[in-house]
């Protein structure tokens, strides 16, 4: 994999996520970051972090990019969210604008 | 989730900060770029602000900052620059301001940009991008482009007169008289067009008076052709695509309408000599250039008439003179 297509999402306990771009830009807020233009550093290095996401929501976030860009293709399968989840999974969600 | 508050003001100082830091990059001051934990912490200090619990929820005042922001920094900067200046320098100052200035909303919107989704649309509020540009337009815009107009009017007298001057400088200044309409011309057209053709049209008919004197009817007519040329032209490079009609119009109008008898009367030159002479190509010249305007063959026409009239009614003397013979007749009127 070329080094530009991928990204790296950093939780807040520092764990690392790497990830398409393509699957990154599914969230408005990660899409803004890399595409604005005129010196971000993290449009070079490719990596951004959270210091508010924990390492788990992020893991399903992730999850959950690449399950949308499949429902988007055609493919319509479910996606479970385990209960416990649900709430903080929601205000990432907001958080990344997705 | 951060569960503690942030106070408006330690928060504000925050973000503060990091709009200080944008105005140095801008101004091209030494100053290394945005990080990412930089742009988070700045994104997620709006977030935290917006989500508290009233009353510590600080949207509206955040939306005010906001345009204080931008306010601010153009008082304080953006106008002194451009008082400063004159002509072509100011000219390529608010060129230089108004990229800047886009940057500038571009990088904010990102930060505040949870304010526009929830805060705005609630209250349907202006769009942060739509605040920023009126920011502009209010305190920037309003005070220069009379100014600017001028400015830009004297360099298209001078290139006029034959001198070069820099032609992408004044399409991007062009360019923000209609972008600060804000998807309308009226900007471009109130502020700028009206007078352009205002001076257009003083400028050739001062030349029109002084060419009718001098030239002769094709030499005027090749002229008038060339300065429409040069003004298509104009219009193609720098001047807006809605302009060109207007502009045409203009030029027609101060060069052949208004001087339209005295040319084609011309003692030695005019159309009647012309068509005497049978000079194809000024006479194709001047139907060219009489055509599109309204109404404006009609004196040509007529003159074509008078002239037919009179070698007809010659020949028909001729033939009778000559001789009686219906052939030869025939043959004279034919040929």
């Amino acid at each position: 994999m070329k080094k530009e297509d991928i990204v790296k999402l950093i939780s807040a306990e520092g764990m690392e996520f790497v990830i398409d771009k393509e699957a990154a830009m599914v969230s408005q807020t990660i899409r803004n970051m890399l595409t604005s233009p005129g010196g971000f550093a993290e449009a070079e290095h490719g990596e951004v972090t959270f210091p508010e996401i924990s390492a788990v929501i992020l893991e399903k976030i992730c999850q959950y990019f690449y399950w949308s860009l499949q429902y988007s293709r055609g493919k319509e399968t479910e996606f479970h969210i385990e209960p416990e989840l649900t709430l903080e999974l929601m205000m990432a969600a907001n958080y990344l604008h997705t | 989730m951060e569960n503690k508050t942030i106070g408006l003001d330690k928060g504000w100082d925050y973000m503060q900060k990091g709009i200080t830091k944008l105005k140095r990059i801008l101004e091209g001051l030494p100053e290394p770029p945005f990080t990412s934990e930089e742009y988070m912490m700045l994104y997620t200090t709006i977030y935290n602000m917006c989500t508290q619990k009233p009353p510590h929820d600080y949207s509206q005042q955040l939306y005010d900052k906001y345009r204080e922001a931008f306010e601010e920094y153009i008082t304080s900067t953006v106008l002194p620059s451009l008082r400063e200046k004159h002509d072509e320098f100011m000219l390529r100052e608010l060129v230089k301001r108004w990229a800047n200035h886009k940057v500038m909303v571009r990088w904010l919107s990102r930060f505040f940009h949870y304010l526009d989704r929830y805060f705005i649309a609630r209250r349907s509020l202006p769009t942060l991008n739509e605040v920023g540009l009126t920011c502009f337009r209010d305190l920037v815009y309003q005070e220069v482009h009379a100014k600017v107009k001028d400015a830009v009017i004297t360099l298209i007298d001078k290139e006029r007169e034959g001198e070069q001057i820099d032609r992408a400088l004044l399409k991007n200044v062009l360019d923000i008289f209609v972008e600060i309409g804000m998807g309308q011309m009226d900007r471009y057209e109130d502020d700028f067009e009206a007078d352009m053709l205002q001076d257009t049209g003083a400028y050739y008919s001062r030349k029109a008076s002084s060419w009718i004197e001098e030239d002769s009817c094709p030499d005027y007519m090749l002229k008038s052709e060339e300065c429409l040329k040069k003004e298509r032209d104009r219009v193609s490079h720098y001047l807006h695509s809605s302009s060109e009609t207007k502009l045409s119009e203009k030029v027609q109008n101060e060069l052949l309408v208004a001087y339209a008898n005295r040319l084609l009367e011309k003692e030695h030159s005019g159309c009647r000599p012309l068509l005497r002479n049978d000079k194809v190509e000024d006479l194709s010249r001047m139907y060219r250039l009489y055509c599109k305007i309204p109404r404006g063959l009609d004196p040509v026409a007529n003159i074509f008439k008078q002239h037919i009239t009179a070698e007809g009614t010659a020949l028909v003397q001729q033939a009778e003179d000559a001789t009686s013979n219906q052939v030869n007749f025939i043959i004279i009127l034919l040929v």
